[in-house]
């Protein structure tokens, strides 16, 4: 076949290969610059740095907002994630398990935040926010960062509830397990993965976003993005290259935390 | 035979709907303590709702689940203290065999100490010792199927309800855990309520079986009982090979009950056959293994007899089967043994005498 790999001569092996890597750079070429940036010594970020330095790591821990924007940012994300997965996990019992009228169509509106505009949803949010004064507080941050997360966390979990077998929870319970530890000891553990990815989908979400953040956010109530965001508004400072290196540091963690936990959990359930 | 009052398990004139649908109907039935009985019958039988009924998973629309004396109806299922194994595995993937077979254990707040030797010995009853530390994914059917008998059975229930747990296994693995099943209940003295529709696998583990069709109890008995006996048509169809010859009542004398047969033939058969009202078509069973080929001259006084035309055999080893063609242009299966009958083996065309002790026959005839 044409599309068989293996079957392929050298030339268009070769070929595919160099297409392969040239998408690589496309997409990995920005993360390295601006990693390197941020170790640069030039102020006006010329690259490649005439030599390296580390601080504008000093001034970002030194500078007021950037240390409080991180911190805020990580509290907004945790709970997000530990919210989706909770709230996520019984919308998914009842998209799966339920029998009721209108079940598609349930489904179709817990995942309309996934095609909406984010602006669209932001602005809304905004004004309604602005009127109970839920702006630049930290319910406010959450509440916004889980409508777009939630989405995401339904999937998940019901993707791994669809493949979880309910006749375990039937045995369960004939070996004495009241329902409460039938959910506990049995569906839980069995659908962890799923809520696994439900958690870091979310907390990437809620770290990586900066539309809903910017509404948010008020002088005294930002997320890393928007302090970047708006140090990137007032002056190109390599500061911000350092920032950017942390938000994109924290989120590799967090892929590989979750690589290394899929690889383990697959390698002693196999 | 027994009453209500000394069976151990008893299920009471039970029925069940579904909306409309009526799955179960007149489901009743005792059972003794230690006793294997087998719930055999074609998918949607109700076999299945009498057992997920006992076990609690359903709730019947009428009657009643008395064990030991107790009602069980209303009471959930996590609180029966009933085995189960299921058709599907069912193990937890994330506990290993241990944990699984120590899961009802915990449940039940059983002392560490008590839950490891607990889990030895139930280890040791299903012939796993050392497999404690797999996962479940790391076994076979065969052996995954076993621990969930072990985890069935660790917190020693007075019951272990089993819903076709071999269906999924190939047919030599199935008959060795038939094997296995019998030792364990041997060893353990567990009462069994078994769910299959393989009646070959009821034959060989049960004590009794109750035969069900169309939500309906159709015999209840002994394996030989339902072979030489079946009192209803569909339980003779259902268990071993048979054959149907079309008969119609001739006369109700005083002493025997005769039949004819649409060749005019006539013959008698069991006594313990279902009474045949005159002037309306039934049938006559005879098993195959009851009938013999004889020379097309020879006629036999002990029984009945018939002319048929041999149309074709095949040799099953220890068995020859015949198949040969009465008068009335109908197919009988004959199955002779193989070695015994060497010397005579009838071929295709040849004209015989077809030959069965009458009272090895069995009349049915459909209810109006």
């Amino acid at each position: 076949m044409l599309l068989d790999f293996s079957r392929m001569g050298w030339p268009l092996k070769a070929g595919l290969a160099f297409i392969a890597l040239l998408t690589a750079m496309f997409l990995m070429a920005p993360i390295v610059f601006i990693v390197a940036l941020s170790f640069g010594s030039s102020q006006w970020l010329a690259f490649p740095p005439p030599s390296w330095t580390t601080r504008w790591y000093l001034q970002l821990w030194a500078e007021p907002g950037w240390i409080e924007a991180t911190w805020n940012s990580l509290k907004i994300a945790v709970l997000v994630s530990i919210l989706s997965v909770v709230l996520g996990f019984f919308t998914a019992m009842a998209l799966v398990r339920g029998h009721f009228r209108g079940k598609a169509l349930l489904r179709a509106f817990f995942l309309t935040p996934m095609v909406m505009p984010v602006v669209v949803l932001a602005v809304a949010l905004y004004a309604l926010f602005l009127r109970i004064g839920l702006t630049g507080t930290l319910p406010g941050f959450v509440l916004g960062h889980l409508v777009i997360a939630l989405p995401f966390s339904i999937i998940a979990i019901s993707n791994s509830l669809e493949s979880f077998d309910f006749a375990l929870e039937d045995a369960a319970r004939i070996c004495g397990a009241s329902e409460w530890t039938v959910r506990w000891r049995v569906t839980l553990p069995s659908i962890r993965l799923g809520l696994g990815a439900a958690a870091l989908f979310s907390f990437l979400i809620s770290w990586d976003d900066v539309v809903l953040a910017i509404f948010m956010a008020t002088p005294g109530a930002e997320t890393l993005p928007v302090r970047i965001w708006a140090a990137l508004r007032q002056d190109l400072s390599p500061v911000i290259a350092a920032a950017s290196t942390l938000l994109i540091g924290t989120t590799i963690i967090f892929m590989l935390l979750s690589a290394l936990l899929g690889a383990r959990t697959t390698k002693t359930s196999t | 035979m027994s009453t209500p009052n000394d069976a151990f398990l008893s299920l009471r004139h039970l029925r069940k709907t579904y909306g409309g649908a009526v799955a179960i109907d007149h489901v009743s039935l005792d059972i003794q303590r230690g006793e294997f009985m087998t719930f055999l019958g074609p998918s949607g039988s109700g076999k299945s709702t009498t057992l997920y009924i006992t076990a609690g998973f359903e709730d019947p629309t009428e009657g009643s689940v008395v064990l030991n004396q107790k009602n069980l109806l209303g009471v959930a299922p996590s609180q029966r203290n009933i085995g189960m194994v299921f058709q599907r595995y069912t193990l937890f993937p994330h506990l290993n065999v241990a944990e699984n077979i120590a899961f009802p254990l915990r449940v039940r707040k059983w002392k560490e100490d008590k839950i490891r030797d607990k889990t030895a010995q139930m280890l040791k009853l299903i012939h796993l010792d050392g497999f404690g530390h797999r996962k479940p994914s790391e076994l076979s059917g065969g052996q995954q199927q076993r621990v969930a008998i072990a985890r069935a059975l660790a917190y020693d229930p007075p019951i272990l309800l089993m819903d076709e747990p071999l269906s999924a296994l190939d047919k030599k693995l199935r008959e060795e855990l038939q094997t296995e099943l019998r030792r364990i209940h041997q060893e353990t003295g567990v009462t069994v309520l078994y769910v299959t529709h393989d009646q070959e696998e009821a034959l060989r583990l049960s004590d009794r079986i109750a035969v069900f069709n169309k939500g309906r109890i159709e015999q209840v008995g002994s394996g030989s009982d339902l072979y030489e006996t079946p009192s209803t048509r569909f339980v003779a169809n259902f268990i071993g090979n048979s054959n149907f010859l079309p008969i119609e009542l001739s006369t109700h004398g005083s002493g025997e009950t005769v039949y004819v047969l649409p060749h005019g033939g006539r013959v008698t058969a069991s006594a313990a056959s279902i009474p045949v009202q005159p002037g309306r078509p039934a049938v006559l069973m005879v098993r195959p293994d009851c009938m013999r080929l004889k020379p097309a001259a020879q006629t036999t006084s002990d029984g009945a007899s018939l002319s048929v035309r041999v149309r074709d055999r095949s040799y099953l080893g220890d068995t020859m089967q015949y198949t040969v063609v009465t008068p009335w242009d109908q197919e009988i299966n004959v199955r002779m043994n193989a070695s015994a009958s060497a010397s005579t083996f009838w071929s295709a065309g040849d004209e015989a005498t077809l030959s069965w002790d009458a009272s090895r026959g069995m009349a049915y005839q459909d209810p109006l």
